[in-house]
């Protein structure tokens, strides 16, 4: 959390500086900030001898994850590094957001989940949205940038950041692979239900979210590549849409009951 | 042995006088010749550009001394008979290495950090080099001329932006296009600016190039020049659907292109992006098209002031790439002073081995 604090504040030097030299600064730092949470991660995982996955902190802390993995490897492209300083905002909030203590009830109730489909299903799920996270990232950075040389600021031609149709390639390019994840995390559902319910398909509001998010970046998806519907308009949707996750997807949760410990 | 230059530039010269002292490149390999053979230059190269003449020598003669052989020298390579004065100026050590080092990074030349006078400097002195006019000073010092010019290069932002419109123009497109390559043009307008712009987008990679003029036969000329094609001036609308960028420079009196013309166009477009480069006054481009999303419109001023700030950015530079070059040149310097000290040594050494 210290690592991402530091980031984000740097971030707002940079954002000053106009990102006009290339600064690999932020990139450590998040690099930083990942392997901490990696560790983490492997230690709790280990102490429960499963994919930490099982309750909203473990939900959330997993989705920054996949964020700052995803962003990690994308950086290695100079242009597209600066999107950890946008990106380190929200993975400090997410941090904050992940430490209130209700958020991780004591280990001595043990999970529900009992094998590896399910544990399976919940991190394709989470890193999807970690994809759909990362996308908007790149759509905030896209809007910065088209708002830029809309109306001729120098930040937009004295900056690095990459051309606007690369960010709009990122973007979908996300998308999809948070479409495809989400995809198969959804596809696991109907054995776990059979499983523990006897039923394919259970009503349940964390899985009719689930499916209303899918539906609604397939339906971007679809509206980018065969109506046309580029640009400011995409980035705003991809920006929409990952802002409505973070502020419900926790509520959903605690609205399940399929999901929840016993 | 010191290095003195002599020389006249775009700086103390109106081009009328420099094309007047020019040396030819098929002449330089005599004038270097002459200048060894009269005795005022051990080694010495000729620099010959359309922005200054100058002549940097190693001499054994005192530099004030050297300074008149080599002003006699222009004069009668050129037959010069009137008066000089300070058309000419003169550099002995370490100003001289200075003047080398600022002109090798462009802080000399017209456009302030240019590097197409690094590439001059470096033909001048492999002709000088292979005519065999140069020696270990020359050598050592327009090396490190060119060191010290790749050294500002990255290490300063004097060379960072592009101080030209059309070099904006393409600097732009690139913010907006993920690659210039395959890049769609249209030039409504033949003017010398729009053809200045096309030019350094097809230098990037831009593809075609589209030409709507007026007169046909101007629109054909250059479209034959780029390896483009011509449309009726009064059809360049219909080509819309297929470009990326979109070059107009017409002497219309007013707006060829408004909003509603470009919003009906830009669905055909299915809102591709759209880079529009007003070059015209009085402007073409209503500048409300700006307001159309996927639509990027600069006009004339909108350009020249970012070249503006990108020179204003050089000149910030210039400070600090002069303190560079003095230290360098202080220890170019300070390195010829330390050798004929060590080889001293050295001899001793061995005159003191021999005797043991």
């Amino acid at each position: 959390m210290i690592f991402y604090g530091l980031s984000s504040a740097y971030s707002v030097f940079l954002w000053r500086r106009g990102f006009r030299k290339d600064d690999r600064a932020n990139y450590f730092l998040l690099l930083a900030a990942f392997v901490l949470h990696t560790v983490a991660m492997f230690e709790r995982g280990f102490s429960i001898n499963q994919c930490p996955v099982n309750n909203l902190y473990e939900a959330t802390t997993f989705i920054a994850w996949t964020i700052v993995a995803a962003y990690l490897v994308i950086g290695l492209l100079p242009r597209l590094r600066f999107l950890g300083a946008f990106a380190s905002h929200i993975l400090f909030a997410m941090g904050v957001f992940a430490l209130m203590p209700a958020l991780d009830p004591p280990h001595a109730v043990q999970p529900d989940f009992s094998h590896g489909l399910t544990s399976l299903h919940a991190a394709l799920i989470l890193l999807a949205y970690g994809g759909f996270g990362l996308s908007a990232v790149a759509a905030l950075m896209y809007l910065t940038q088209e708002h830029d040389l809309k109306f001729h600021k120098l930040r937009a031609i004295f900056s690095l950041l990459p051309p606007i149709q690369r960010l709009e390639r990122v973007m979908n390019s996300l998308l999809v692979s948070g479409v495809a994840l989400l995809t198969l995390g959804l596809a696991i559902s109907p054995a776990l239900l059979k499983e523990k319910y006897g039923v394919y398909f259970k009503n349940d509001p964390l899985l009719d979210y689930a499916i209303f998010i899918w539906l609604f970046y397939f339906g971007l998806l679809i509206a980018h590549r065969w109506f046309g519907q580029g640009g400011r308009r995409f980035a705003w949707s991809t920006v929409g849409g990952f802002t409505f996750i973070l502020l419900t997807f926790w509520g959903f949760i605690l609205l399940s009951q399929i999901h929840q410990h016993p | 042995m010191s290095v003195v230059a002599i020389g006249l530039s775009h700086h103390t010269s109106p081009v009328e006088l420099r094309e007047q002292f020019a040396f030819a490149d098929v002449k330089i390999p005599d004038a270097l010749k002459s200048l060894h053979e009269s005795g005022i230059a051990s080694e010495a190269v000729i620099l010959s550009t359309c922005n200054r003449v100058e002549i940097y020598a190693a001499t054994q003669l005192e530099p004030a001394q050297a300074f008149v052989e080599l002003k006699q020298f222009f004069r009668t390579a050129h037959a010069f008979e009137n008066p000089l004065g300070e058309e000419i100026y003169t550099f002995a050590e370490p100003q001289s290495l200075q003047h080398l080092f600022k002109v090798a990074c462009g802080l000399d030349s017209m456009v302030l950090g240019e590097t197409e006078i690094l590439g001059q400097l470096k033909d001048a002195y492999a002709l000088a080099h292979q005519h065999k006019h140069t020696g270990a000073r020359l050598n050592k010092i327009f090396q490190r001329a060119f060191h010290v010019a790749k050294y500002i290069r990255t290490h300063t932002n004097i060379q960072r932006g592009s101080v030209s419109v059309a070099s904006v123009a393409v600097e732009l497109a690139e913010k907006i296009f993920s690659s210039l390559n395959e890049r769609k043009v249209l030039v409504i307008g033949a003017g010398e600016m729009s053809e200045k712009t096309a030019r350094a987008l097809l230098s990037r990679g831009a593809r075609s190039i589209i030409v709507a003029n007026r007169s046909p036969e101007r629109a054909q000329v250059l479209a034959r020049e780029f390896g483009g094609r011509t449309v009726q001036f009064d059809d360049w609308a219909a080509e819309f659907e297929k470009i990326d960028i979109a070059i107009s420079s017409t002497s219309a009196p007013h707006h060829i292109l408004d909003r509603a013309k470009l919003e009906l166009l830009m669905k055909l477009r299915k809102n591709r992006p759209l880079l529009l480069i007003d070059i015209a006054v009085p402007r073409d481009i209503d500048p409300a098209v700006n307001f159309l999303e996927n639509v990027y419109l600069y006009n004339i001023d909108d350009l020249q002031s970012i070249a503006d700030n990108y020179l204003k950015q050089r000149r910030e530079e210039i400070v600090r790439c002069e303190k560079i070059i003095r230290e360098k040149v202080e220890a170019l310097l300070e390195a010829k002073r330390i050798q004929p000290q060590m080889d001293t040594v050295c001899m001793a050494d061995s005159d003191a081995n021999k005797i043991a």
